[in-house]
């Protein structure tokens, strides 16, 4: 009998032993931890997202989800967060589908402070974690690689890019990506209006978070759909490395930060987890204003060692132009009455070419179908594309998919992205010095090489100019916004082309007055190749172009105007550039005037990161004529 | 952005992989098809999250969400791998098998387990059996599993790898 009691007794006592022990050995670990300063160290600082202040000194967790910490001041004070998150490491809470352990929750944390402090085993005793287990078997991983979808046909803006990583496991090949998964970091929202959603977007508005997505779908999304030729870089994470970034990603998981579109976007929050990976890297510091994807590319390419291969992966649209590339004028013609369901599949003049170019008639065929389809062009239907693979499967010769020649120039080797370029030039006789100051993006008269052609999107353009014999600098151009797509036509594809300006400049009144008035202007246009030319070399244009002017210095304050513009823009070399172009706007509301412009550009790279610009101006507004021509050198930074 | 919506539109009218996400597939006890694009009508809503790099909004694919239909933590379970990749690659299969390459059909013989040494009779076999395996224009999931396993199944040489279907 009294055994039992003495049993119960130590039942009884048991768990405040234990909880005691607990505590002294909490109270060892955070003191050593304070020794070891370890709440300051660079790796627990990047688990925690720690980055400084833009605008005052002092750091603070990115992270905007109380779950993300165990101390009520996780957020700015590093050092109560570890001892936190070591009190939390001693839960004996078991694991369940929808909760888990803090030793398995915070599994990166857990595993830094492990190495560092030695946790011992017999006293902190180690949670299977097998959640994590799981995933982490079940992803197989092996290398990490850091995917670029790049700009899509006619959409300027889409040059911004994206960024994913992709986690690739053991078995796969370059044959097999499909089977690989993706994380990405993206705004979780229903928003369809893109207008909400951009200004949302710019002001935090959204929850960031990630996501695991099987590779495929991202493919689907980018390739076949969206028509964005993807670049993948695959990276030298080791296995170690690797587990580190998964563990992180695990941490992450249901982790909310405020997405804000210039600086804490996609490209950004990735280059935080390749930093977790490898503590050393510092890859985040450069983006404290703004992260663009591609820049985000190059600050890992840059980092000598980090890129292991570059693998290209063409889309649906560049698949197509490569085929067409390849084949007389007769056989794509086969191909679009295909699609046009002018022909069928069982037509004679399909069935009379030898096999091999019946294959690559329907090949093509088929492809273009889904790019009309994808682009909601959809002259063709199931049935008829179905009866394409059926005849196409009846063809016993090998598949006639032609091998895409990777470009050049990778997207992380082209020109930088901002601009500077000092220049002189004179007007109307009067001599000046220019200063214009592109932050971001790139023009068309760029050089194009790992750019998109024919897409140009610039933000905050700003130009000064001294002229001999006044004071000081004046203001002369300052463009927010300004977007052009220059999108050459063809049989196959005949995208409508494009462009917006918003901005200010200087305008030339009756009286010699040159204000600085707001103006927005824009319009489609259509494109062509020059004969005998192709992707976009030589390109001859037109636009219909109206605009607004506004200004204290209009009758009535403003002037509506419309007119065309028309140009040609070619390559007369790989470095030299000409786009020549007339104007003439007919203001016909508000303040009635005319304005004309006749201009001739020129660029001649000097290689990658500098260029000679030179125009030529004839210009009209109201009623005064004159010249104007400059020389500036640019320099990309 | 017009342009943009202008197309969504037409798209979810056009896109005959847009149906698949509609509901029609009830395999199983995971409701996969449906689960790739939770809530949503065809694969618009994906595009444009896409393209505004957003997400829809469901945590399908949430990294430690616990179990939700065929996932676990965010990653496909393994009993479900084959029949999901099926669903969410089978108009590019459908390319793929009529010629009897490309990169769904490799990725989908890794799969199923084909070793390297049949892997030309595999390609060779959905190739000639194109017309069997997608007999229409809108078979099903499970129409194109089951097919798939029959074509394998009379073929000698393939028929031990019907079994992992």
């Amino acid at each position: 009998m009294p055994g039992r009691w003495i049993l119960l007794l130590i039942l009884l006592w048991l768990p405040l032993a234990v909880f005691a022990d607990d505590n002294a050995y909490l109270n060892e670990l955070v003191e050593q931890a304070r020794e070891k300063n370890l709440a300051q160290r660079a790796e627990w600082l990047n688990l925690l997202h720690y980055k400084p202040y833009p605008y005052w000194p002092g750091m603070r967790s990115l992270a905007d989800d109380p779950d993300f910490f165990n101390a009520p001041s996780g957020k700015t004070d590093a050092a109560a967060e570890l001892e936190a998150t070591l009190a939390g490491f001693f839960s004996t809470a078991e694991e369940t589908d929808k909760a888990q352990n803090p030793q398995c929750r915070f599994i990166a944390r857990y595993h830094w402070l492990k190495k560092e402090l030695h946790f011992d085993p017999q006293r902190l005793r180690e949670q299977p974690c097998k959640r994590f287990n799981q995933w982490r078997a079940a992803l197989d991983p092996h290398q990490i690689t850091l995917v670029f979808p790049a700009a899509y046909l006619n959409n300027p803006a889409s040059m911004y890019g994206h960024t994913l990583l992709r986690i690739d496991g053991k078995n796969q090949d370059e044959h097999t990506r499909l089977l690989a998964y993706s994380i990405s970091y993206a705004a979780g929202t229903n928003e369809t209006s893109g207008l909400v959603f951009a200004v949302k977007g710019l002001f935090g508005g959204y929850p960031g978070l990630f996501a695991i997505t099987p590779y495929y779908i991202k493919v689907r999304e980018y390739s076949d759909i969206e028509n964005r030729d993807v670049w993948e870089y695959q990276l030298t994470l080791t296995l170690e490395e690797i587990d580190r970034l998964l563990m992180h990603v695990w941490e992450l998981g249901p982790i909310r930060f405020d997405y804000y579109f210039f600086d804490e976007n996609c490209a950004y929050h990735l280059l935080s987890l390749l930093e977790v990976a490898r503590p050393g890297l510092k890859l985040t510091d450069r983006f404290r204003w703004w992260a663009i994807p591609s820049d985000t590319v190059r600050a890992v390419a840059e980092q000598f060692g980090l890129v292991k291969r570059v693998v290209y992966r063409p889309a649906t649209v560049t698949i197509i132009r490569r085929r067409l590339a390849d084949m007389e004028d007769r056989q794509s013609g086969l191909a679009k009455g295909l699609v046009e369901r002018k022909i069928s599949a069982s037509d004679d003049r399909l069935r009379k070419l030898p096999p091999r170019e019946q294959a690559r008639i329907l090949e093509l065929a088929y492809d273009y179908a889904t790019y009309r389809s994808a682009s909601g062009r959809d002259t063709t239907t199931p049935a008829q594309m179905h009866e394409l693979l059926l005849a196409r499967s009846r063809l016993e010769v090998p598949p006639q998919r032609p091998e895409v020649p990777v470009p050049v120039v990778r997207p992380d080797q082209g020109h930088k992205t901002s601009r500077l370029a000092l220049g002189v030039g004179s007007r109307g006789g009067g001599r000046f010095e220019e200063i214009n100051l592109r932050p971001t993006y790139h023009d068309l008269m760029d050089d194009d090489g790992g750019y998109t052609r024919g897409a140009q999107i610039e933000f905050f353009n700003m130009k000064w100019r001294h002229y001999r014999g006044e004071d000081g600098l004046r203001l002369e151009e300052f463009t927010p916004l300004n977007i052009v797509s220059l999108s050459p036509r063809d049989d196959f594809f005949t995208p409508v082309s494009w462009k917006i300006n918003i901005g200010w400049t200087r305008k030339h009144f009756a009286d010699n007055d040159e204000p600085l008035i707001f103006r927005a202007s824009g319009g489609p246009g259509l494109a062509f190749n020059m004969p005998g030319t192709h992707e976009g070399k030589s390109v001859y244009y037109g636009y219909l172009e109206a605009a607004l002017d506004a200004g204290k210095r209009f009758d009535r304050d403003y002037a509506l105007g419309a007119g065309p513009v028309a140009g040609w823009l070619t390559d007369i070399s790989d470095r030299w550039r000409v786009n020549l172009y007339a104007r003439a706007l007919r203001y016909g509301l508000g303040d009635a005037h005319n304005a004309r412009e006749l201009t001739l550009e020129q660029r001649y790279s000097l290689n990658r990161q500098s260029a000679l610009h030179l125009g030529l101006h004839r210009k009209q507004e109201f009623q005064d004529y004159w010249n104007a021509a400059e020389i500036s050198l640019q320099y990309y930074y | 952005m017009l342009n943009k919506k202008l197309a969504i539109v037409a798209l979810m009218v056009a896109f005959p992989v847009g149906a698949m996400a509609a509901g029609e597939n009830n395999t199983g006890t995971c409701g996969w098809g449906a689960k790739l694009f939770d809530g949503q009508r065809g694969i618009a809503p994906q595009v444009l999250a896409a393209t505004t790099n957003g997400t829809s909004g469901n945590q399908t694919f949430g990294i430690t969400t616990g179990t939700s239909g065929c996932t676990q933590d965010g990653v496909v379970k393994s009993n479900w791998k084959t029949a999901m990749f099926i669903d969410g690659n089978k108009t590019k299969l459908a390319r793929d098998m009529s010629t009897g390459s490309g990169e769904a059909l490799e990725s989908l013989a890794k799969l199923i387990g084909i070793q390297d040494q049949h892997k030309a009779a595999f390609f060779q076999a959905t190739k000639d059996n194109f017309s069997r395996i997608f007999a229409s224009d809108n078979v099903t999931t499970d129409q194109v599993v089951a097919s798939l396993k029959q074509v394998l199944a009379s073929d000698s040489e393939l028929a031990p790898y019907s079994k992992s279907i």
